[in-house]
């Protein structure tokens, strides 16, 4: 599904396929409530899912579902960033601060994880 | 009252459910799309014919909920998919509509960033199912 997301999202966003077409990452989403997970393999203007957690990955995502699909509805605002002070927002970093949003591999790759915001982001 | 799951008179109840929930209706504002539910049959649990649910949606409300055949919920904007047993289980809590989704366990076809934006109308809307008390037919 997450996959799905990104291919109607950047079919359909121009600013969003010159982010994907940018990116080269590979970007792990574990979702702990049902404790499955994909592997975004982000390659230049191409992306291969795979199932699962796999090696070598830039950033993992580790939420539960309904945070994961939270993150797809935060708004994306002045100069691409994510915007967390409206009401999703907040929720989004109230869950980060509780720590059941975490992020590895957060220093270094805060780009990346703007990038893959924006190309998640169905709001903005 | 108890109905029968996917009859006429559950349909009735739901869209009653739905149309008294606030939490819809302001989550669900500017909806404006068709939704189906498709029902696969499964005859070992005692639900011999795939049924189709048809939700005429519309900002908040919901105009009209209709069941009949499965062919007539594929005509919708956004169709989710799955076997009785699984819808059995959203309805009755055992597995979340959005979890479901994820997992692939409930198929859904139509704009998925339209869908993922009202995430939290589609929660509601599962929720407000679990408030219609059912006769399943294969308890009965």
């Amino acid at each position: 599904m997450l996959g799905g997301l990104i291919e109607a999202n950047v079919g359909s966003r121009p600013e969003k396929r010159k982010d994907f077409e940018a990116l080269a990452s590979r970007v792990g989403i574990w979702v702990t409530d049902i404790e499955e997970g994909v592997t975004l393999d982000f390659q230049k203007g191409r992306l291969v899912v795979h199932n699962g957690l796999g090696p070598k990955r830039d950033l993992t995502i580790r939420a539960e579902a309904g945070t994961v699909m939270n993150l797809s509805n935060l708004k994306i605002g002045l100069f691409g960033m994510p915007v967390y002070y409206d009401k999703v927002g907040r929720g989004v970093a109230a869950k980060l601060v509780q720590g059941k949003l975490r992020i590895d591999g957060l220093v270094g790759n805060l780009a990346t994880l703007n990038a893959v915001t924006r190309i998640f982001s169905v709001a903005g | 009252m108890t109905v029968k799951a996917f009859s006429d008179e559950w349909a009735t109840q739901f869209k009653d459910e739905v149309n008294n929930s606030s939490v819809y209706k302001s989550a669900a504002k500017g909806w404006k799309w068709t939704v189906g539910l498709v029902v696969e049959a499964e005859p070992d649990k005692n639900f011999p014919e795939a049924k189709g649910v048809v939700m005429d949606l519309f900002d908040g409300e919901a105009r009209e909920i209709k069941v009949g055949p499965a062919s007539a919920a594929q005509q919708c904007d956004f169709v989710i998919t799955a076997p009785y047993s699984r819808w059995k289980q959203v309805a009755t809590k055992e597995l979340d509509a959005t979890k479901g989704m994820l997992q692939g366990k409930l198929k859904l076809k139509g704009d998925l960033p339209t869908i993922v934006r009202y995430t939290k109308a589609s929660q509601e809307m599962t929720e407000c199912t679990t408030r219609v008390p059912v006769e399943w037919p294969d308890e009965s």
